[in-house]
């Protein structure tokens, strides 16, 4: 089997924590089916381009592309916990290298993803997705928003765990980074209607252009922006991914 | 071709030398013992060798592949056992052995194999469904040993492997290693534990303060240094006269007095010494039980090399 593949394998056996990856996938649906109907009051429908959708379809798009973000949480806290329980150097003595180690947290972390939004996708369909404008030929971008955003995220999160040793540490600096991504995002509202600093603000987020490409993905609501943002997230991601390895192939074990 | 060869080898953190110039050979199928006070540069030179940090000069061959150029066929060829503890905390002791398999790429069936024979070699197989987190230190040790059995290789790494284990897994560990090197493995070993290094190293290097102070087999090093011999004297009654007598003797070398039933003189002279010490004890009645002239230990040897080097640095 492949080095990379032999390391998903252990992270998804060994240092992901179960409960946690329950959680990751509960989690939105309380958002999509509580926050969802609950705010239809306020905001009955959202305007994407030509199309109209309920908000319980707006959110659970949105959803998608927060736990794909949240979900890539996971790689920090594999590399965090490597490095506690001296496993970081274990492998790297191993037939393994800095970047398969990496590459491995990255792929992990996607298929979560992916199992999460597939998920999301399969509640969705027969309930919020019921009467939106499911556009199949578009589908690929959910792909390529999921695979992208992962790897941006992902990347984010080995970041914070390299500097970062202490776990509290950590987990207060990635919590509050994500709670800005979360709010300051279309994730959860469109940028239309917003104070103009604060629709600005969103697009200086990569949620959003994760969200975006998801929403044009999924609903074919194409502007030429998404064109822009697909762009913008693709080169962000691989800066990120380098930066990411670099500073793990720097880091003393 | 030796096993591992460093030719000058330096490593430097700022202004610190954690490696000041060392240089050494250890030949296939051989167990070095690499022997040093804390901080002396040990684990500095298991983690260069292992490819985990690069030196700040210097050459090293492992197994016949460059260390700088051919890092990752260095690594498919070799086992290491780390100093600082390593496991993975959610799964059981079983369940790590056979994930550790995995990740070494080894078949299934020889897997399972494997596994049920290192849990008997290395008596784990009553803690085989505890999960690792719940492990005392020693039994964590044991795993950890253990599950660097799990894959083949040419060349162990073992970095103070016995911390942490009680006589008997530390003696079975020893042993299982020096059934392993009759195979053909070669081990490069570091420990604090003298009687560890006799047991087990054909060659052993002292290290101090990043230079290698001495370098040869267990018995070579006690020739070579070993000069000064041992002799313990014990009286069957406490002599109060003890101290005058042997102060009136004027002995070249140290003497240490238990009690005043017990005489213990390290000297290079110590046949002539025990002949006129028991001169004099014969002539003031005091009655000898047992004598001994012994060479000295490892340690002995290692203490007194490890104290000289740092008397004439300091």
């Amino acid at each position: 089997m492949n080095p990379v593949l032999r390391l998903v394998n252990r992270n998804l056996t060994a240092t992901i924590d179960k409960p946690f990856l329950i959680w990751q996938i509960i989690f939105p649906l309380v958002y999509i089916f509580v926050a969802g109907y609950a705010y239809t009051a306020v905001i009955s429908s959202v305007s994407l381009g030509e199309v109209n959708i309920d908000y319980p379809a707006f959110i659970a798009s949105g959803m998608i592309g927060f736990n794909v973000m949240n979900s890539s949480l996971i790689a920090g806290t594999m590399i965090w916990t490597d490095r506690r329980n001296g496993m970081f150097e274990q492998i790297l003595v191993g037939p393994f290298t800095r970047s398969q180690y990496i590459a491995s947290n990255i792929l992990t972390i996607t298929m979560i993803a992916f199992i999460s939004a597939g998920m999301i996708f399969a509640v969705s369909v027969p309930t919020v997705f019921v009467n939106a404008p499911i556009s199949l030929p578009t589908l690929p971008y959910v792909i390529l928003s999921i695979i992208l955003g992962s790897i941006f995220f992902g990347s984010l999160a080995i970041i914070a765990s390299i500097r970062l040793r202490s776990s509290e540490r950590f987990q207060i600096t990635i919590n509050t980074m994500f709670l800005f991504f979360a709010f300051v995002s279309t994730t959860f509202y469109p940028a239309e209607g917003a104070p103009e600093a604060l629709a600005t603000a969103f697009y200086v987020n990569p949620l959003t252009y994760l969200v975006d490409i998801m929403r044009f993905g999924l609903f074919g609501t194409f502007s030429s922006f998404i064109v822009w943002e697909a762009v913008i997230l693709a080169t962000a991601s691989g800066v990120m991914f380098l930066v990411a390895t670099y500073m793990l192939a720097k880091l003393n074990a | 071709m030796s096993c591992i060869t460093a030719e000058n080898l330096y490593k430097s953190y700022g202004n610190v030398k954690a490696l000041d110039g060392i240089s050494l050979n250890v030949n296939y199928g051989k167990v070095f013992g690499f022997l040093g006070p804390n901080g002396a540069g040990k684990t500095t030179a298991i983690k260069i060798f292992t490819t985990l940090i690069q030196p700040t000069s210097g050459k090293v061959s492992i197994l016949g592949h460059d260390l700088l150029k051919q890092p990752n066929m260095i690594k498919q060829r070799i086992g290491v056992v780390q100093q600082k503890p390593s496991f993975e905390s959610n799964l059981t002791v079983e369940g790590s052995l056979n994930l550790y398999g995995k990740l070494w790429n080894i078949s299934n069936g020889e897997r399972n194999k494997r596994v049920q024979d290192l849990l008997k070699m290395f008596a784990i197989e009553d803690i085989r469904n505890v999960k690792n987190e719940e492990l005392s230190i020693g039994q964590r040790r044991r795993v950890q040993v253990a599950r660097e059995f799990m894959h083949d290789m040419d060349l162990l790494f073992l970095d103070e492997p016995t911390v942490g284990l009680d006589p008997s897994a530390r003696r079975t560990l020893l042993d299982y290693i020096k059934e392993r090197v009759k195979e053909g493995l070669t081990v490069f070993f570091t420990t604090h534990i003298m009687e560890e290094a006799e047991y087990l190293c054909d060659e052993i290097a002292i290290i101090n303060k990043g230079k290698i102070i001495a370098m040869d087999t267990p018995s070579g090093l006690k020739q070579k240094f070993g000069g000064v011999k041992i002799v313990e004297i014990k009286l069957k009654e406490p002599f109060n006269g003890i101290e005058n007598v042997l102060n009136s003797l004027g002995i070249s070398g140290n003497v240490e007095l238990q009690d005043s039933t017990s005489i213990k003189i390290s000297a290079h002279n110590a046949e002539q010494i025990l002949i006129s010490v028991i001169e004099s004890l014969n002539k003031n009645n005091a009655q000898v039980a047992s004598i001994s002239v012994n060479p000295p230990s490892l340690e002995e040897i290692f203490l007194a090399m490890v104290d000289g080097a740092n008397e004439s640095s300091s």
